[in-house]
């Protein structure tokens, strides 16, 4: 997994210096090129209107050929910090835009970020799909123009087109707008490269647009599957279309955000593609002196989300396996897990447990782990990881060594739901009740 | 095209002829009896039950035969009732749900029948978070639905399932039935099984806003299963039941609930039944003088919707 920090609200477009050297600082080995911050929405809404300030910024609108020269100064403080831009992100328009135009601009401004992007060393870049102004009957035929158009941009220059679910204004209200279903995302996909004749084509996921509209993550990331490239990580309140760091949009003790179903699907697709980390609006909202400890927060927070989502990756990764502990982490790993990724045995250090059986294992001392072939992992099932990693390593096992966690479990096990289930017990008339 | 309103703070079991008479006067010809007022939601989550539902058939019969002679006097149709909700609590005990599945539900349709009344609706298990998969807890509620089938088709009632929400944190996001295109393959599937129509949709236009769901796509992807409505309004944050067309969130002062959509999609499937408002919270919040010419706007609104979808399809034609 490739994890990316957004420059929004951090990296400034004249001076990007100081905020490229923060990112750097807090271990992102990855920056977004993001282009709408070069020719931004309110720019593209604005185009040919007399009364705007023609201030002394070039309009990426009117010169898209001056795009590459201007994104300069980021591409040369990445390079001198040792960072790459693997994803970029065309320009768009905002949701609710008034503009009924667009094919024809926003054809143009793609064409030239593909080929910048490429030129910048990028991989993918997401296009938003078009819907301002069409018809709801037309959207697929006038996406499946557009897209089909940038595809040969795209071949030429070697570059994948993600395509990212939208909302829709609707009276200020933010509801499921193009994409947003990703049954008909993935079909859009599908035929995309159908007639590109490879795959050129495949899908970011917006994360803050899915809590927006409420969406069940993980059955959205299960209909993507493999199509599913790139996930953007950021949070907000369910109602604003915001880009908070996760896990801060918390009320009552509780985030807003159903991080649940989004590792769930993650995890079960084996999800190993580019992590977005967007926090545009924490980071606008910092003072820009506390950037560089929000920046490592942010780090921090994507470290977790990727050692979540590969949990089970991990786990599938080494043939034979052991855990260390015999408790309830241990019990959770067992419903859950146990079954795909049965263990050996597991260790504990209370001693008064050794010789015990625990959810179907023997509970050995920690000294027989002394005796492990060299492939066999041993999976920590207790919070104090630190802790028991290093007492491994004092009794010199040189076996890898798995964190496993039951914050984000496949399933919270529920056998009372069998006792609930009294209906078809034969213990006579139940109506007559 | 009936217009309908539910009978939550309405008709009063001290007087309800004189509740259906208010629905009368003010231009409603059908009512949506709400049976979930003899065991509210706020009960059931604070896990406490009441014993309403335990009385012999019979005798709920005679409990609400006034509540049936007050609606036929003023020439009021029990249209679609609601059975009490939850139907299952996850942290409740056993007992408590064995007598919301296997006493409420059975007894709900029981009453159902005794009003003559074809749809009843019912809210699917919220068990997903615990099973994992939206999947799993359909199979539950599948399962919940199949104990109910013979009362259906014996008594001639459709059970309608409806669009829900659940929470994390006090964001509201999608429940059970949301996603239509189970839905519909859902409903096929069981009234295939059973060879008649046993199970059905109700949309509540309310639950739909408050997950940004198309509604005129959602519409049209149900067609002709979908039987009930639940009509009313919210902001997009909070399920507030209010009239249509309350809520703008933009300085254009727009309304921020897809009307046209629905208008459009009901049209597109030639809906002909009851559009029914879910809207009891608007009557408490008015000055209980007003509640009369409040009714009245409401079924003006449904008028509204009627003349539109009534109209766009003749334009159609």
């Amino acid at each position: 997994m490739n994890i990316i920090c957004t420059p929004a609200g951090i990296v400034g477009r004249e001076n990007p210096r100081q905020g490229v050297l923060d990112i750097a600082a807090a271990e992102f080995g990855d920056i977004l090129l993001d282009l709408s911050l070069y020719c931004t929405c309110t720019e593209l809404e604005n185009i040919e209107k007399e009364n705007v300030d023609k201030e002394s910024l070039i309009k990426v609108s009117e010169h898209p050929e001056k795009m590459h020269e201007i994104i300069q100064p980021f591409l040369e403080q990445c390079k001198k910090n040792g960072i790459t831009t693997s994803v970029a992100y065309a320009p768009y328009l905002m949701w609710n835009t008034k503009r009924k135009d667009s094919r024809e601009i926003m054809t143009r401004l793609s064409e030239v970020s593909i080929r910048t992007a490429a030129q910048s060393g990028c991989h993918y870049i997401v296009i938003r799909p078009l819907s301002a102004g069409i018809p709801k009957k037309d959207l697929w035929e006038a996406n499946r123009e557009y897209y089909l158009k940038l595809a040969e941009t795209a071949k030429a220059n070697d570059m994948m087109i993600l395509l990212e679910n939208q909302c829709k204004d609707i009276g200020g209200h933010l509801v499921r707008g193009v994409c947003s279903d990703a049954r008909d995302a993935s079909r859009w996909i599908d035929q995309l490269n159908s007639q590109a004749g490879e795959e050129r084509f495949g899908f970011c996921m917006d994360v803050g647009g899915c809590s927006i509209c409420g969406q069940n993550m993980y059955d959205f990331i299960m209909a993507l599957g493999d199509r599913l490239k790139a996930v953007i990580l950021r949070e907000n309140d369910g109602c604003h279309d915001s880009a908070l760091l996760p896990f801060t949009c918390a009320v009552q003790g509780r985030s807003q955000t159903d991080w649940l179903n989004l590792i769930r699907g993650l995890r079960e697709i084996f999800f190993d593609g580019q992590l977005i980390m967007d926090i545009k609006d924490t980071a606008a909202a910092f003072s820009p002196v506390l950037h560089s400890g929000l920046l490592k927060m942010a780090k921090s927070v994507a470290d977790y989300f990727q050692w979540q989502i590969e949990m089970e990756y991990v786990l599938k990764k080494y043939p034979v396996r052991v855990l260390f502990g015999a408790g309830n982490m241990c019990r959770n790993y067992m419903k859950c897990y146990g079954e795909k990724y049965p263990p050996l045995y597991t260790c504990d250090n209370n001693r008064k447990r050794w010789g015990e059986r625990f959810c179907g294992l023997l509970v050995k001392e920690p000294t027989c782990l002394q005796k492990l072939e060299q492939n066999c992992a041993i999976v920590i099932c207790n919070i104090y990881y630190r802790e028991i990693e290093k007492q491994l390593k004092e009794m010199n096992i040189r076996n890898p060594i798995v964190y496993f966690n039951d914050e984000y479990m496949p399933s919270f096990y529920y056998d009372r739901l069998k006792r609930d289930w009294l209906l078809e017990d034969n213990d006579g008339d139940w109506r007559t009740e | 095209m009936e217009i309908g309103v539910q009978s939550k703070d309405i008709v009063y079991d001290e007087n309800p002829a004189e509740g259906f008479e208010m629905m009368r006067c003010a231009g409603f010809s059908c009512c949506d009896f709400g049976l979930n007022a003899y065991l509210t939601n706020t009960q059931l989550y604070s896990y406490e039950v009441n014993d309403f539902f335990s009385k012999p058939v019979g005798e709920l019969e005679k409990y609400f035969a006034a509540h049936k002679r007050g609606a036929k006097g003023a020439g009021i149709r029990i249209c679609q009732m609601h059975m009490p909700y939850p139907v299952y609590i996850p942290g409740a005990n056993e007992d408590m749900n064995r007598y919301l599945m296997r006493t409420v539900a059975p007894k709900s349709m029981d009453i159902c029948a005794f009003f003559e009344c074809p749809y009843i609706v019912v809210h699917g298990f919220k068990l997903a978070r615990n099973l994992g998969t939206e999947e799993a807890e359909w199979e539950q509620t599948e399962r919940f639905l199949e104990s109910l089938v013979p009362i259906a088709r014996e008594r001639n009632i459709t059970i309608c399932m409806e669009n829900i929400y659940t929470n994390i944190g006090s964001h509201l996001v999608e429940g059970p039935c949301c996603d239509v295109k189970k839905a519909v393959e859902r409903i096929d599937h069981m009234n295939e099984k059973y060879g008649e129509e046993v199970l059905g949709f109700c949309f509540d236009t309310g639950h739909a806003n408050l997950v940004g769901i198309d509604f005129e796509d959602f519409i049209v992807t149900l067609g002709k299963r979908l039987k009930v409505l639940h009509i009313h309004d919210n902001d997009g944050i909070r399920d507030l039941h209010q009239i249509p067309f309350t809520f703008t969130r933009s300085r254009e002062n727009m309304s921020a609930t897809d009307w046209e959509g629905f208008i459009k999609g009901l049209q597109r499937i030639g809906f002909d039944r009851v559009l029914c408002f879910e809207t009891a919270p608007v009557l408490s919040a008015f000055p209980q003088k007003m509640k009369q010419d409040v009714l009245k706007f409401i079924a003006q609104t449904g008028n509204y919707f009627a003349g539109e979808i009534a109209a766009r399809r003749t334009g159609e034609e």
